[in-house]
């Protein structure tokens, strides 16, 4: 069966330093381009009906592809299953809201701090319970999930059930401006917060880090007796995956500029791992993909209304039957080279 | 008398009403091949999961360099120079021959992950130093050609040795090997015989579980003898291939005793 994510790496591989600049170059001036092509005829399929195609972008493709990014860390590297992700995104989303709210900050300085609690809370979380293992992992991350949804729902510092209203927009970055009638510079922001991730992933994953995390994915007593301190990456792991999920967060609620704890249910987080699973779990462009198709087609099929869940489940199905690895499977890492095929 | 480089001290490790091992006091002396045999279920295996922290000891002390590791983590003991194999390989499957055993070397690097994501000087040196390291050990164990395959994809033998050279890239002072030899054929017990002695002569000191006898005899300095978690014998191989306690234990008394 062809394989489109070696396919990928051996056409990246065979490109030179320049080709790759020019690559990188291209694949910049398309996401750039992505917010206008509803309009350009050749590409106005791409239109969501009834959604607004340029406020999809950003929640929720760009926000699910960042979320996908930040859950992926924690469970295709390290493969811990957390099935409360959304808690970090709301804990980020209310920071930013309460303290935009509430206090002179603006949203670039109330990031940072955003960021920070999310990572905190993560550690708070993983300290105790990251010495499970699997399913009782799971089912642990499931509460914290639910506890943090509850705790919003009925505290007065967060609004109870109506959440918080009139967050502001960030203030504008030189000639860029963030309101209503701008939706793209939301996704640009979104976009380079990507970016950003896949850098940083990137660099975790070739270094001691991303072996690590390999290790305790494989096989953790061995990892242990191999010198490798778990507790220790384990951490590590749980709290960046929570950092992308309060920046995704902070960002979210300065474009909606209303929250309320119905957004934060355990749909999302099933949602977010459904797409890191469909879109090949462990693989980073994997992930892109995947988040960015399960968040795009059910806007793209908004007009089906009420078979609308029941076409996006047949999807899904169908799909994982095709390619139970997710649409680009996790790298094998393989180097075939000379040498192999004269031993074999 | 040389140096005692590990030390096991009146060590009992009990499971439920088991006694696994049963007041065992042991020693492994520095610079020497120390085989470890005994019948099956004697707890070989359960002195290497001791000393190395997989479990936690009932009583007793394990004193290694002449400080106690007992109750120590895991990765901290490998991190103090004991590092082992395992009765059934349990390499990293889905790394490379080469990313195994980095792994291991990892144990010992001071940049860690924030080093790493910013590509400090000091991450890339080492990152350099541990590759370079990497692919000695692999070349030391004759399967540097075998770098970058997955560990699952390697013939079984290589996969022995690799399991060999991970547990080296560690830096250990005392390497524990468990059945390094099951399921290999004669031929390739004479390698392993030959790859174990030169790991000694390297400068490791090497605790080594078997069950086959002519390797054993022909390698070891020293020959400790376990049976139901006692120690029955300890001595130099010649001696305890005579011994009417060991014999006992492997074949039964003779039917006219008592």
């Amino acid at each position: 069966m062809f394989n489109l994510r070696d396919a990928g790496s051996n056409f990246w591989s065979k490109l030179n330093r320049i080709q790759r600049t020019a690559f990188v170059l291209v694949v910049v001036a398309f996401l750039f381009l992505v917010p206008y092509m509803d309009t350009f005829g050749p590409t106005s399929f791409i239109n969501t009906p009834i959604a607004s195609f340029r406020d999809a972008l950003v929640y929720p493709v760009g926000m699910f592809v960042l979320m996908a990014l930040g859950l992926n860390i924690v469970v295709g590297k390290s493969g811990l299953l957390d099935l409360g992700y959304v808690a970090f995104f709301a804990i980020g989303a209310y920071t930013g809201a309460i303290l935009s709210t509430t206090t002179s900050l603006n949203m670039w300085e109330i990031l940072p701090i955003g960021i920070a609690l999310a990572m905190l809370s993560g550690f708070i979380l993983g300290l105790p319970t990251l010495r499970l293992r699997g399913d009782y992992l799971a089912i642990v991350t499931l509460g914290f999930g639910e506890i943090t949804r509850i705790v919003v729902l009925n505290s007065d510092f967060t609004g109870g059930t109506n959440g918080v209203p009139n967050i502001p927009p960030p203030p504008k970055v030189g000639p860029v401006v963030f309101d209503i009638m701008n939706p793209q510079n939301y996704y640009y922001l979104v976009v380079v917060m990507i970016l950003l991730t896949i850098w940083m992933i990137r660099r975790l994953t070739i270094r001691r880090a991303g072996r690590a995390w390999e290790a305790i994915r494989q096989d953790e007593d061995v990892a242990m007796l191999m010198g490798v301190p778990t507790l220790k990456y384990k951490l590590w792991s749980f709290t960046i995956g929570a950092a992308v999920g309060g920046a995704a967060g902070v960002i979210f609620a300065s474009k909606v500029m209303v929250i309320a704890p119905g957004m934060f249910d355990f749909q999302v987080s099933i949602l977010i791992l459904a797409c890191v699973v469909f879109g090949g779990i462990g693989n980073i462009w994997g992930v892109v993909l995947g988040a960015t198709l399960l968040a795009y087609i059910p806007e793209r099929i908004r007009f089906l209304t009420d078979t609308r869940q029941l076409a996006f489940g047949v999807v899904l199905v169908v799909m994982m039957n095709f390619r139970p690895d997710g649409l680009l499977p996790r790298k094998k890492r393989e180097k075939f080279t000379e040498k192999k095929k004269e031993i074999k | 008398m040389s140096e005692k480089i590990l030390e096991l001290r009146n060590l009992t490790m009990q499971f439920g009403g088991v006694k696994a091992l049963d007041d065992v006091s042991i020693h492994v002396n520095k610079g020497e091949i120390c085989a470890l045999i005994g019948p099956n279920g004697a707890g070989k295996t359960t002195v290497f999961n001791v000393v190395t922290g997989v479990y936690a000891a009932t009583s007793g002390d394990i004193v290694f360099n002449g400080s106690s590791i007992s109750g120590k983590k895991r990765h901290l003991i490998t991190k103090l120079g004991l590092a082992r194999t395992f009765q059934n390989v349990r390499l990293f499957g889905d790394m490379t021959a080469l990313e195994n055993v980095i792994t291991a070397t990892d144990v010992h690097k001071k940049s860690g992950l924030l080093g790493g994501l910013f590509g400090t000087p000091r991450s890339r040196r080492e990152e350099r130093e541990s590759k370079a390291r990497a692919h000695e050990l692999l070349a030391f164990l004759g399967i540097d050609h075998r770098a970058d395959q997955l560990g699952k994809n390697l013939p079984y033998g290589d996969q022995r040795r690799l399991e060999i050279a991970r547990a080296l890239g560690t830096e250990p002072q005392v390497l524990l090997l468990d059945e390094p030899a099951a399921g290999f054929n004669p031929a390739e017990k004479v390698a392993l015989a030959n790859d174990i002695k030169k790991i000694r002569d390297a400068g490791y000191t090497v605790l080594l579980i078997e069950h086959d006898m002519s390797l054993i005899m022909g390698i070891s300095d020293r020959v400790i003898v376990l049976d139901f978690g006692k120690k029955i014998a300890d001595d130099i191989p010649s001696k305890v291939q005579n011994d009417p306690k060991v014999i006992e234990a492997y074949l039964g008394a003779p039917a006219d005793a008592s």
